[in-house]
């Protein structure tokens, strides 16, 4: 029976790789960069917000409330109400930001958020001008 | 009697490493030999036929990605293009040309992936580590292009969500010149491995007759002789209007379906290094639409096919007049390997050649079950 030499060496080649740098990064040490455009967290231009409610028409997971918000950010804002997203069925498929009339909801490149109480996972997107 | 005292019924799964997903095969055996295989469903079922009848045309389409986990593209291009025919919406070439390069970039990521199961399932470790590290990369440009690594949710009815990122182009260039290189470290560790070649070769043979007769896709269909693949026979896109074959092989065992998946890795490199250089500069990626509860679909209805990684991904999709759809059914590649293909192949199998014909098969349970 023939023996398949370059299938018995050729394997052997992996061992070259034990003296290769890893491609994994040492996270956190290391923190990863997110491209720009990353479906991430939602931020809110409250200044901008009409408080139309397109966002939670939209949502297919009805993961969106209109709150009412603590002050006036926008005169324009008819209905004194600002999105808040439930986490818990949110799909990030940025529907909601397709469909802003003054393109003030947005998704940002944020995406890490650990906490204790499943409330807190009814967020509240972070004022765009709070974060610029 | 003797031969009754001696059956073992064992689960291959649920829960279990050499699963491509969650399903189970029921396993009655003699000794290693398996003599009877049923395959039980039902665990990734989620409903997503009816939760579509319950929304809307743009609702849908951020669900379909979730069809299946490891594709979602095929899924997505399916959707797209059963709106854009019931709807009568044109998309311009620009988009085309996007989504052809979105499908092949799917199409290498998933056969990287593959290739991670397959070595895995016959304890080839290290494969799995490489080719998953490997396919992050390409997952690295979808991140970028669409704003998700697996859930693209990029191809819209009407063209595509954003148009490519500046520099894009070349940074994929990049990617398909380290993945050329690359596969020569696959081929002497993996394809041309000794071990693989003992344990693929003359298993999980599928006859030529018996694949047309029961309409077996894909890899399948193409490892036992037969040039089938959607994009030649029934074109969209641009599949049209670029270069590129069929691999195909004769034996019809694992080890064939692995090198037609091999040179399909190839194949795609190839289309997209066309497409990188025929992409337009100009043109509207995404038609204008109605809003989405304006957005009706007429009474009619429409099949749609596209090549998946796996074979060819169908939908059946009927409108009703109305903004939602009235009707989509999913059959992916998986539903006839899964069942009909899969149960009589194990029959005369060896346990430990169950996972590595499943792996060949490209069976994936969230698309059976929908």
């Amino acid at each position: 029976m023939a023996i398949d030499v370059k299938g018995v060496l050729s394997p052997l080649s992996a061992i070259g790789t034990l003296f290769k740098h890893p491609k994994t990064i040492t996270y956190p040490e290391v923190k990863r960069e997110f491209p720009h455009g990353y479906r991430g967290f939602h931020i809110n231009d409250l200044d901008a917000c009409i408080g139309c409610a397109n966002c939670q028409e939209v949502c297919m997971n009805d993961a969106i409330d209109m709150i009412k918000s603590d002050k006036e950010y926008n005169p324009k804002n008819g209905s004194a109400c600002i999105p808040r997203i439930d986490y818990g069925r949110c799909c990030w498929c940025s529907l909601c930001t397709d469909v802003c009339p003054p393109n003030s909801l947005k998704l940002d490149k944020e995406c890490i958020h650990a906490d204790s109480s499943g409330d807190n996972f009814l967020y509240m997107p972070k004022n765009e001008k709070d974060i610029s | 009697m003797d031969d009754i005292k001696k059956i073992v019924k064992i689960f291959h799964g649920p829960q279990h490493p050499g699963i491509t997903g969650n399903m189970s095969v029921e396993l009655d055996l003699i000794g290693e030999t398996i003599q009877r295989a049923q395959t039980h469903v039902g665990y990734l079922h989620r409903g997503f036929e009816k939760l579509i009848e319950r929304r809307t045309v743009v609702q849908g389409f951020t669900i379909v990605c979730r069809i299946c986990v490891p594709e979602p593209d095929p899924n997505e291009e399916n959707y797209a293009r059963a709106v854009e025919t019931l709807a009568g919406l044109e998309i311009s070439e620009k988009a085309k040309y996007i989504r052809t390069m979105v499908l092949e970039m799917s199409r290498i990521a998933v056969q990287f992936m593959w290739m991670g199961g397959q070595a895995g399932s016959m304890g080839l470790g290290l494969i799995p580590q490489w080719s998953v590290c490997d396919r992050d990369y390409m997952l690295d440009l979808f991140e970028e292009l669409t704003g998700g690594r697996v859930y693209h949710m990029y191809a819209f009815p009407g063209g595509v969500r954003r148009d490519i990122p500046e520099g894009f182009l070349g940074r994929l260039s990049k990617l398909l010149d380290y993945y050329e290189k690359r596969m020569t470290v696959y081929d002497n560790t993996f394809f041309d491995n000794t071990t693989f070649k003992a344990r693929a070769i003359g298993v999980g043979i599928v006859k030529k007759e018996e694949a047309l007769k029961n309409g077996y896709v894909g890899q399948t269909l193409r490892a036992c002789g037969i040039e089938r693949d959607v994009r030649k026979d029934m074109p969209y896109l641009m599949y049209d209007k670029l270069e590129f074959d069929i691999p195909t092989r004769e034996e019809g065992d694992v080890y064939a379906r692995a090198m037609v998946r091999r040179d399909e890795i190839f194949q795609s490199i190839r289309i997209l290094r066309q497409i990188i250089e025929q992409m337009p500069s100009e043109g509207d990626i995404l038609q204008k639409i109605p809003k989405h509860r304006k957005f009706t679909l007429p009474k009619n209805d429409v099949y749609i096919q596209t090549e998946s990684a796996r074979g060819a991904m169908s939908y059946y999709m009927a409108g009703d007049g109305s903004e939602k759809i009235r009707r989509m059914q999913v059959k992916g590649p998986s539903l006839i390997h899964g069942f009909t293909l899969l149960e009589k192949m194990l029959v005369g199998s060896e346990l430990a050649d169950v996972a590595m014909i499943m792996n060949s098969l490209g069976i994936c349970p969230p698309e059976i079950e929908r």
